[in-house]
């Protein structure tokens, strides 16, 4: 066995998984606040991509205004989309408010077609060439720095939601709506925050992604991935997705090196099944409980 | 205006067309898709027989996930389960047409039993995503099993042939294919009639109080797989006779979606449902095209935002009836009728 | 209950009328002078960028051959329709177009689509069909016999690069990369084997899921298998550039090579620096070409004075394939069916394509076995050609 051909292996994983935990998080926030699963975080995630390359490449700004302007970007969307479609869904069936999300996707995607066409397109590169090497091992420059991005706004998250107001008003949200509403808080609020945070976070995520992967309509089938690793770490679990995102890119990893790259997606599929069997609400996701 | 309706016996109350009205309207969609083959030419009979198709498996998705409360995201894998079944089966085994339809829709239930087995653990959005799960370890397989499947380049499959006829063309695939599917919705309709289709709405309504009750949660539910799946199955089986080639990517995931939203669309829990939102989401692409072709010499570009277009229309269309229409095209229906009913006192 | 029923059947009576008289315009047949090309064309959707180049293309070459006068007195025409590259809408189109025109010669989009309609095709026996796929099943005369390809099949594709590496570096290594679609598996296993009978190492082979988006792990592969030649294949475009701008900043040595639908222009020119020495095979001349034997391009640069990308000339070719097919049958007075049309289209032999490409063609079979290596300078912003053109013998 090559130990460091498994350790360059492992560490390529853990970055990939880093990236998957990001956009994991933007399932996360939504379900948290909302009970929504938003199965449109891959096509925002796919607009922050153009955005990005909209601002940059088609405007010609610098990288440094081009990445808050795309992440803000996607913010916008959240909000519209938060107020107009899923406000005036409140209360029904989580089915129905689901497959909104999935009509929404299906226009976003063409939208962007319609804007941008469907050509593959390479973002411009921001993030330098010079290969980084860890002891020995070897990691692509990009996948490290999306390694350390995921890693500060995740910690970033986990903090905010330990001290900051808004943070523990979206716990409090989750934990129980009319008594949070009771206690003074904005809970209408809490809801439009949350999709503008993980919106935004997406569309971030989606600048990561497309630099490494390039643009193109069809990339929103990233959020498929994260949608996995939510399911095993728990919706509504930021910690969950963090642990989940690193322990998919990790068996992704693995699997594709020493099975084959035909492999990664039947065992990453296989797992979840095999986990939600075992616990049926992911690693840390809440328990709940049926009463009659 | 509705009179004359009264009812002597239960038999007669519960009967699936209880009005002069409702025969009359029968017997025009029989004649209607009797004579339709001999009318429309080649193109609309290939969309009929599509439509045909596209029902027979709506309707299935909706035994699932409209009357017993289970979505499924998994419906194209069922189909292709089925498609592969008609093509092994017809290929190696060379048995005959009708049968091998059955076995499609045999093989596909087995598989759908088997994928439906979390769904006592897991509820909800956590099944929605199990099935995905599924249709990607199923489309796994499709692609490595090359003994059966053939693999990435898939299988032919001959022409049906039934009575010593080859079903090659659409017009004579029309007279097997939308017989076939009007006798599975019929068999829809009549099993909502029977304590099991009924055991399957009370576990969709709360499916504790179900198993309070006394329906077995675990045996009901793996039955509605197994119905809906065969349902697929045989849909899939068809679709293998009308195009003749099965590959793995006849069936991708956005298929699965396609018929949720068909179901959704036309109106989750009734029977009209899946037959107007399959018939309703097959066919607005191609209208779109006609829109397109008319704008032509205004817009000249408009050919080349044909596509996205249908796709922003695709999602437009699930986003307005679940917002404004939560009942789907059925409720429309519905309110037509209840206002000929009530003609000429409501006005 | 009487009343109800005449009223319906009047009201039917009344639709079926509507429904014919609607049916017969649109299935007004064409005036008999004509010889129309159906086609089933990706304008839209992921395959859009090529499907897009393929309509300029095969309506240029029905106005050039129209000014030149016609085929064989018959004014030309194109009949398409979108299909946004899915299987059921080009089976919709070709049946919509073949109802509304006495169609001969079809152009499809897909290899899905061809396996699809072939049946058809086998059972009409009147139309003779190519299109974008280069499939190689579909190189199968026996199985397919009124289809062809204006270009080698992708196991053909492969082994004009084999050849050309056997040429540079005799016993070198080779790592084979594709996605796992039907479009990439397609050539491995015929291509590994062919390596191997040349006497090349095949020291690896690499599947990418079709969804990729980060590479890492399969440029780790790439370094410790270190390859002088990596063959990509089933890929437009990523996730190529970062396979290459990786393998760059590790100072691989391997040089590394596409196939036709990777092989555009335009796509490269917005990858900038990694693209560089990007090397594959191409069965056309790119659209810049000012070699003194191709008075045909100078004629497409003066009809669209900007570039056109590879699927135009696939798109003019094919074209002017089937033409020629339809020409000689019609010349020697024979019924346009499919097996004429094919019967025709294999004696074309040592045939000048106008220099679309660069040496006289045959086609014995299904394709045309020809191609050309082409390579990236990023300097110029152009493929510029790395050999001479080459022609594989059965």
């Amino acid at each position: 066995m090559d130990w460091l051909f498994f350790a360059e292996v492992t560490l390529a994983g853990l970055g990939s998984g880093a990236l998957l935990a990001l956009t994991a998080l933007a399932f996360v926030l939504i379900y948290k606040a909302t009970r929504v699963i938003n199965l449109a975080v891959g096509e925002i995630l796919m607009l922050g991509g153009y955005l990005f390359f909209a601002f940059s490449a088609g405007f010609g700004l610098p990288v440094w205004a081009a990445i808050p302007l795309a992440i803000a970007g996607g913010g916008v969307v959240g909000a519209l989309v938060e107020r107009a479609l899923i406000r005036p869904m409140l209360g029904e069936t989580p089915i129905s408010v689901f497959m909104v999300t999935v009509g929404l996707g299906s226009v976003l995607m063409g939208a962007v077609e319609l804007v941008w066409n469907t050509d593959p397109r390479a973002l411009p590169d921001f993030m330098g060439a010079t290969p980084v090497f860890i002891g020995e091992a070897y990691v692509s420059r990009k996948i490290a720095i999306g390694f350390g991005v995921a890693g500060v706004v995740i910690t970033l998250f986990l903090l905010l939601f330990r001290f900051w107001r808004g943070g523990v008003a979206l716990r409090a949200t989750a934990s129980d709506q009319a008594a949070a509403y009771s206690c003074g808080i904005n809970v209408p609020g809490v809801f439009s925050l949350a999709w503008i945070v993980a919106c935004a976070t997406a569309a971030g995520a989606g600048i990561l992604v497309g630099a490494i992967g390039g643009i193109s309509p069809t990339m929103g089938v990233f959020g498929l991935s994260a949608l996995v690793v939510v399911i095993i770490g728990g919706l509504d679990s930021v910690l969950g997705a963090l642990v989940g995102g690193l322990l998919i890119g990790l068996v992704e990893a693995w699997a594709g090196t020493f099975l084959g790259g035909e492999f990664k997606l039947v065992t990453t599929f296989s797992l979840l099944i095999a986990g939600l069997m075992i616990r049926p609400y992911g690693l840390f996701g809440t328990v709940e409980i049926e009463r009659l | 205006m509705r009179i004359a309706t009264a009812k002597e016996t239960y038999v007669a109350d519960e009967g699936l067309l209880t009005t002069n009205t409702q025969r009359a309207w029968m017997i025009i969609l029989a004649l209607v898709l009797v004579l339709a083959p001999f009318v429309l030419n080649a193109y609309w009979l290939y969309l009929a027989c599509l439509v045909a198709i596209n029902v027979a498996s709506a309707t299935g998705l909706n035994i699932l996930t409209g009357y017993t409360g289970l979505v499924s995201l998994g419906q194209a894998a069922f189909m292709a389960v089925g498609a592969y079944a008609v093509a092994f089966l017809d290929g190696h085994l060379g048995t005959p047409f009708l049968l091998n339809i059955f076995a499609a829709g045999l093989v596909a239930a087995a598989v759908g039993v088997l994928v439906g087995v979390p769904s006592l653990r897991v509820k909800g959005l956590y099944l929605a995503i199990a099935t995905i799960a599924a249709s990607f370890i199923l489309h796994f397989v499709f692609t490595h099993w090359v003994s059966v499947t053939g693999g990435m380049s898939g299988v032919n499959v001959a022409p049906a042939r039934l009575f010593g006829i080859e079903l090659a063309s659409p017009f004579a695939l029309y007279f097997v294919i939308v017989p076939i599917t009007a006798v599975m919705v019929l068999g829809a309709a009549n099993l909502f009639r029977t304590r099991i289709g009924r055991a399957f709405i009370a576990i969709r309504d709360r499916d504790i109080s179900a198993e309070v009750l006394g329906i077995p949660l675990l045996q009901y539910k793996l039955m509605s797989f197994a119905l809906s799946s065969f349902y697929a199955g045989v849909a899939g089986g068809m679709w293998a006779y009308f195009f003749r080639v099965v590959t793995p990517e006849s069936f991708p995931f956005a298929t699965s979606i396609f018929f949720l939203a068909a179901v959704i669309v036309g109106g989750l829990g009734t029977i009209l449902g899946p037959i107007l939102g399959a018939a309703f989401m097959t066919l607005v692409p191609e209208l779109l095209k006609y829109v397109v072709e008319w704008l032509g010499p205004v817009f000249p570009n408009a050919g080349a935002a044909l596509s996205p277009v249908r796709t922003i229309v695709f999602g437009a269309l699930i986003v307005f009836f679940l917002v404004f229409e939560p009942q789907g095209l059925a409720e429309i229906v519905r309110r037509i009728r209840r206002f000929f009913h009530l003609w000429p006192f409501k006005t | 209950m009487t009343d109800l029923n005449r009223r319906h059947i009047l009201g039917l009576a009344a639709t079926a009328g509507l429904a014919s008289t609607f049916l017969s315009t649109l299935s007004a047949f064409a005036d008999e002078k004509e010889l129309v090309i159906g086609g089933s064309i990706p304008l839209t959707g992921v395959f859009a960028f090529a499907g897009v180049a393929i309509e300029a293309g095969i309506s240029d070459f029905v106005k050039i051959a129209n000014e030149a006068g016609g085929v064989a007195g018959r004014k030309l025409r194109l009949a398409y329709e979108d299909t946004a590259y899915k299987v059921d809408q080009s089976v919709a189109v070709f049946n919509k177009l073949t109802t509304q025109n006495d169609i001969h010669l079809y152009y499809g989009d897909s290899t899905g689509f061809a396996k699809t309609i072939n049946e058809e095709l086998n059972r009409r026996g009147s139309i003779l069909m190519a299109g974008a796929s280069f499939g190689s099943e579909l190189n199968n005369p026996e199985k397919y016999p009124f289809q062809f390809m204006a270009g080698p099949d992708y196991v053909e594709m492969i082994a004009i690069l084999l050849e050309y590496i056997a040429k540079q570096q005799k016993g070198a290594k080779i790592v084979f990369v594709n996605s796992d679609t039907e479009f990439g598996r397609d050539p491995i296993e015929a291509s590994v084997k062919r390596a191997k009978e040349m006497g090349l190492d095949v020291v690896g082979q690499i599947v990418t899921p079709p969804t990729a988006v980060d590479v890492s792990t399969e440029i780790l592969k790439l370094r410790r298998a270190n390859p002088d030649f990596t063959i990509f294949h089933g890929y437009v475009l990523a996730p190529l550039p970062e396979f290459l701008s990786q393998a760059k900043q590790l100072g691989l040595k391997s040089r590394f090579m596409g196939t036709f639908w990777s092989m555009d222009n335009s796509l490269w020119a917005n990858v900038g620096a990694p693209a560089d020495g990007y090397m594959g095979v191409m069965p056309y001349r790119y659209y810049y070409d000012t070699a003194p034997d191709a008075p045909i391009l100078e004629k497409i640069r003066k009809l669209r004075p900007t570039y056109q990308a590879t699927g135009y000339m696939q798109g003019f070719l094919t074209a002017m394939l089937m033409t020629e097919a339809a020409k000689r049958t019609l010349e020697a007075g024979k019924a346009l069916d499919a097996k004429n049309l094919k019967a025709s289209l294999n004696t074309i032999k040592d045939f000048d394509t106008g220099g679309i490409i660069g040496v006289p063609i045959s086609i014995p079979g299904n394709s045309v076995p020809v191609g050309r290596i082409y390579s990236y300078s990023a300097a110029e912003k152009q493929m510029k050609p790395a050999s001479d053109w080459i022609s594989l013998k059965k």
